[in-house]
């Protein structure tokens, strides 16, 4: 069974990371260092033992084109998301036996290092990906 | 790395820096900046602390990350207006199975560059910075205007091409050629603006003729089928083949006639001519390509007396039946002349002078005039040289003409 594992950050986080603050500190080198690091040894597990399907991470939330319908013609917002509003990061698509089995890879990532208060508020959410069209109608 | 090098290595890459950084995240106005500020930082520091294994890696990395700066500014400001910014999707298809839609990003960015909704001195100017990776104030020095100007006129041009919501891509394959046109007249404007300018009092360190022989030249690598960018690569070589005897040390013009042609630059003959003559065997020729060919022609004589006019003459006739420009009728005029003697050359002048313009500008009284010396007629010449002078609109010209004509006996 599949699973989508999200982590959410806002801009003002991807800022922190990038060395920049805001409202918020900026990450030292070596806060980013070790997150780095955790991430790696994190994927490698997951790819060994046959449960990663995929992961990928999103380039800041400034870079979003949001496109909507305006009297059937497309149009683009650009950058549409507050600087503090969370917005999906990052996610891993997870093949494993159950949700149960999911949300402890998830749950693992609360071993992540990170800064004090980001790691306060960190959370990753985890949704099992439907199988057919049909599982939409329960 | 010298300086020198450092900055060829910058402008060489820097197209492909911005492109990349475009085609990735678009935001072409804003990016163009952030690819400039990378531009400058890695000049400062490459110098001091040596240029890095990747240097576009390194560009496009450090624009990327100023470019998030930017927009994250941009859109916060925008919020705290209330603005939110929103466009059109363009309605434009891409060809489908148009191959070349994902071709070189510096040929995309000239075509950008070179918008049909941009004035002549905007898409000049555009394409030196994002194409060329000159500053604002190397620009601005180059045509002799101030750095404001210079800022105003690029970014309303940026401006102009967001609204446009053009996308990072060729153009659709059946408006390519058409807008292919238009990139060659700007590269084109781009060299006699810089070959006029060499002959002022000043040389300045941007050289607008190399930065457009550079520029053509990769177009012409990028589409080396394409005969008229040959034609035009061809063209400015075997122009600026001439440039060391082009003028005296003290800056006054030397006519075609009178240049040393030892110092003309015989690699850039040899490669303008191997290219015309390339270009020519691909079949019907376009004006660039019919220009060079004359060049051509001149570069390859030992004198003005050995030159092959009948030859220049009729590619002047081709030349007139796809130009209505009165200077290239007026060439065509003093092939004739050197080609069947002065009388029919003057014949020619002489209906050329029934344009009204045409018989109030300075050059139709000045080759009335040669023709005239020419012929033999003295005294007519020189009242000629002296309409000329009248007529003319710069001071070397002027004291040009007026010499000619004192040299020149009354009767």
């Amino acid at each position: 069974m599949k699973y989508m594992i999200l982590s959410y950050a806002s801009q003002q986080d991807y800022d922190g990371m990038a060395g920049q603050p805001s409202d918020l500190p900026a990450w030292s080198p070596e806060d980013f260092a070790a997150m780095a690091s955790f991430m790696d040894g994190f994927n490698t597990e997951l790819a060994e033992a046959g449960e990663l399907v995929e992961t990928r991470a999103l380039a800041a939330p400034v870079h979003t084109r949001r496109l909507g319908a305006r009297n059937g013609s497309p149009f683009v917002t650009d950058g549409p998301y507050a600087e503090t509003q969370e917005v999906l990061a990052g996610y891993w698509i997870v093949e494993c036996e159950s949700f149960d089995r999911a949300s402890e890879i998830a749950g693992r990532l609360a071993g992540c290092p990170a800064p004090d208060h980001v790691a306060a508020n960190a959370y990753a959410d985890v949704r099992p990906i439907m199988e057919t069209a049909d599982e939409i109608a329960y | 790395m010298p300086a020198a090098d450092v900055e060829d290595l910058l402008r060489q890459v820097a197209p492909q820096v911005l492109g990349a950084v475009v085609r990735r995240y678009g935001n072409f106005d804003l990016a163009e900046d952030a690819v400039q500020e990378a531009l400058v930082a890695a000049a400062t520091q490459w110098l001091d602390g040596g240029v890095p294994a990747n240097p576009k890696g390194w560009l496009i990395t450090v624009a990327a990350r100023r470019l998030t700066d930017m927009l994250r500014n941009e859109q916060a400001r925008r919020r705290r207006e209330d603005a939110v910014a929103t466009w059109e999707l363009p309605r434009q298809q891409p060809d489908a199975g148009d191959q070349s839609a994902n071709s070189d990003d510096t040929l995309i960015l000239l075509f950008m560059c070179c918008h049909p909704a941009l004035s002549p001195p905007s898409q000049i100017a555009l394409t030196l910075r994002a194409v060329g990776g000159l500053t604002t104030t190397e620009v601005a020095r180059a045509f002799l205007v101030s750095e404001a100007t210079m800022t105003r006129r690029i970014t309303r041009a940026k401006q102009q091409i967001k609204d446009s919501g053009i996308p990072f891509r060729l153009p659709a394959l059946q408006e390519r050629t058409e807008r292919l046109a238009v990139v060659l007249h700007v590269l084109y404007l781009i060299f006699t603006e810089g070959y006029a300018a060499t002959s002022g009092p000043s040389l300045h360190r941007v050289e607008l003729a190399t930065e457009a022989v550079r520029l053509t030249r990769s177009v012409h690598e990028l589409l080396p089928e394409n005969a008229e960018a040959a034609g035009l690569l061809a063209l400015m070589l075997l122009t600026d083949a001439r440039r060391a005897a082009r003028t005296t040390p003290t800056g006054e013009l030397v006519p075609l006639a009178e240049q040393d042609r030892a110092l003309w630059n015989r690699d850039y003959i040899t490669e303008g001519i191997a290219l015309i003559t390339a270009a020519l065997l691909r079949g019907r020729s376009g004006p660039y390509q019919l220009q060079a060919a004359i060049a051509a022609i001149h570069d390859e004589a030992a004198s003005t007396e050995e030159t092959d006019w009948p030859q220049i003459k009729a590619l002047y006739e081709l030349l007139v039946q796809s130009s209505d420009n009165p200077m290239v009728a007026l060439n065509h005029a003093v092939a004739v002349a050197m080609a069947d003697g002065p009388a029919a050359g003057l014949e020619r002048v002489q209906t050329l002078a029934k344009d009204k313009q045409l018989a109030e500008d300075h050059r139709l009284h000045s080759v009335r005039a040669h023709l005239l010396e020419l012929s033999g007629d003295t005294a007519a010449a020189r009242e000629a040289y002296r309409a000329a002078a009248r007529r003319a609109t710069n001071l070397p010209q002027q004291r040009y003409l007026i010499s000619r004509a004192a040299r020149l006996p009354d009767s």
